[in-house]
């Protein structure tokens, strides 16, 4: 059953993926005539440098790669799409996510809807993650992704405020998250808009799950990405008040919320300025739930009890004395 | 940890049953700059002296009186780098543990976690305990707290204790002067009469540092003109 967990070079494959090796494999009979070891088979010509058939492993060990990510299963995974097994569905966020950067400050709107496929899962969730006290990021993609992701940099960020006694800067969330995301190769799928103001200024940028990054006046991630900057390449202009950056986010999200199928719901607009932040959750709530009957739901019909049968989950212990009881 | 040579711990017993390398490391926390903390009925004040090697070291630069979380303080006696050391890996488990229960970390498990590191390096190849004691300030859901931990690892909960140079003298001030319902302002005053007591020149806000949290369970650490008027009351 060794051949359960053969190590061929430094990676360990399961039986499965060695019979897919194998099937592909000529077998040369005179090498294993001279061959010592019958299980020492040497590389056909045609086949590819990606089978390094060294010795077998001395052990069923293995020994996982000292940090980091371990891109193994990527591989299986690949193989195993290709083979026609559909890999299991996850919750995205659709999302219209949206920042602009104000005459005072930073204002970052975002819909409400979270999707599991064609399904709403989340008819009213927050896509707008605190970072820091002057610092909040949107997230768009996986929601697990974005959550786990913001959380654990504004963790880092708490930190470092303890040690330096100074109030978190945008690039460094920007650092903390950009190098995250890159060290993962895109398969955290998480894209974000980060804004914040800190002693350098008001700050807005964009992140890319491969961990590009953008800096920008106004910005705008999601699958209604593209509906929200129709509005801000329409109406967007610097040096803008408050209230006319919210009537703009605003209109930027509803415009996503109408014309996305995976943004919709309400609006959250967070409002950023030097020393102040204003958290507006459900801003705008242009889908309320227009019809509610009046009289209620009744159901008429009750349950039938078609059969009963009791099953007794542990039979009945006895217990005998046996031997000396314990010293005190 | 350590070199192969070193891999035995240095922190080995003495015949007598005790660890001597833990009682060097009292007394080096015993020749330390005083501390102190009272825990009043509405909060906890924790204070030190600020005595300055020289008068050209800045004063502004130096805090002895540290933050581990929104509302947990602490202060210490001893050696300096030991407790920067401390204090960073307490700050690591405290937000480590709030990630993973999304709560702010009791001051009790802050304490035993601290303690924990402490007790490890007494029984760790190639390493020597930490040379100060601990005196950790916190206020949550079971109200003030207060709490020593010593080079040891152990660790009590206290209603006011001092440790340092003077802990003899200020210990039996504060025996006296202590009351069950003593407020946070009180405390306060009986800190700075406390440290007055063994005080070596005069007493003023640059040569001391106090931190207090009341029942709004934000740590903070009182400003010099802050100070000068708790003095001024004193006075």
């Amino acid at each position: 059953m060794d051949l359960l967990k053969v190590n061929w070079g430094r990676r360990k494959h399961s039986l499965f993926y060695y019979l897919f090796l194998a099937s592909k494999q000529l077998f040369p009979l005179d090498l294993y005539l001279f061959s010592p070891n019958p299980f020492r088979f040497d590389q056909p010509s045609s086949s590819s440098r990606l089978f390094d058939f060294g010795r077998m492993s001395q052990s069923g060990v293995d020994v996982p790669a000292k940090g980091g990510f371990s891109f193994d299963l990527c591989k299986r995974n690949d193989m195993l799409i290709q083979k026609g097994l559909k890999a299991p569905s996850f919750l995205k966020t659709g999302t219209t996510i949206v920042g602009l950067i104000f005459k005072d400050g930073v204002i970052l709107g975002a819909d409400t809807r979270a999707t599991e496929g064609p399904i709403v899962a989340d008819k009213n969730c927050e896509k707008i993650h605190y970072m820091a006290p002057n610092i909040y990021c949107c997230g768009a993609g996986t929601a697990a992704d974005t959550e786990a992701v913001t959380d654990m940099v504004s963790s880092q960020l708490r930190l470092h405020r303890y040690q330096t006694g100074r109030d978190s800067r945008v690039i460094t969330a920007l650092t903390l998250l950009k190098k995250h995301l890159f060290s993962y190769q895109g398969h955290v799928s998480a894209a974000l808009v980060l804004g914040g103001v800190d002693i350098t200024g008001p700050h807005l940028h964009t992140i890319y799950p491969h961990g590009s990054t953008d800096t920008l006046p106004f910005a705008t991630m999601g699958s209604g990405s593209l509906a929200a900057m129709s509005v801000f390449e329409a109406k967007y202009k610097e040096g803008l008040t408050r209230d006319e950056g919210i009537k703009l986010v605003a209109e930027a999200i509803c415009s996503g919320i109408f014309n996305d199928l995976g943004s919709g719901s309400n609006v959250d607009i967070c409002v950023i300025t030097k020393g102040n932040k204003e958290y507006l959750r459900n801003y705008m709530e242009p889908n309320p739930r227009t019809y509610v009957s009046s009289k209620g739901y009744s159901f008429t019909k009750k349950t039938e009890v078609l059969r009963t049968k009791i099953t007794p989950l542990m039979e009945r212990v006895e217990i005998t004395e046996v031997g000396e009881a314990m010293e005190e | 940890m350590g070199d192969s040579q070193y891999s035995f711990s240095l922190t080995t017993f003495s015949p007598s049953g005790k660890l001597v390398q833990i009682e060097h490391a009292l007394t080096a926390v015993g020749s330390g700059q005083t501390s102190l903390g009272i825990k009043a009925s509405n909060g906890v004040v924790i204070a030190t002296e600020k005595k300055l090697p020289s008068i050209l070291v800045d004063e502004e630069s130096v805090q002895k009186i540290q933050h581990l979380t929104p509302n947990i303080g602490v202060v210490y006696s001893g050696m300096g780098p030991d407790f920067r050391v401390l204090v960073r890996k307490s700050r690591k488990q405290a937000e480590q543990y709030n990630r993973l229960y999304k709560e702010p970390i009791p001051v009790t498990q802050l304490v035993r976690e601290t303690a924990t590191v402490m007790q490890e390096f007494t029984q760790s190849g190639g390493v020597r305990p930490f040379g100060v004691s601990l005196l950790v300030a916190g206020y949550d859901d079971k109200g003030p707290q207060l709490y020593q931990v010593d080079p040891s690892g152990s660790y009590f909960s206290w209603k006011a204790s001092a440790m340092g140079k003077n802990v003899s003298n200020a210990k039996t001030f504060l025996e006296k002067r202590y009351t069950e319902d003593m407020e946070l302002d009180d405390a306060i005053h009986t800190a700075i009469l406390t440290l007055k007591e063994g005080f070596e020149g005069e007493i003023s806000s640059k040569n001391i540092e106090i931190g207090k949290i009341g029942a709004d369970k934000i740590f903070r650490v009182l400003t010099p003109a802050e100070i000068d008027d708790y003095l001024a009351e004193v006075e």
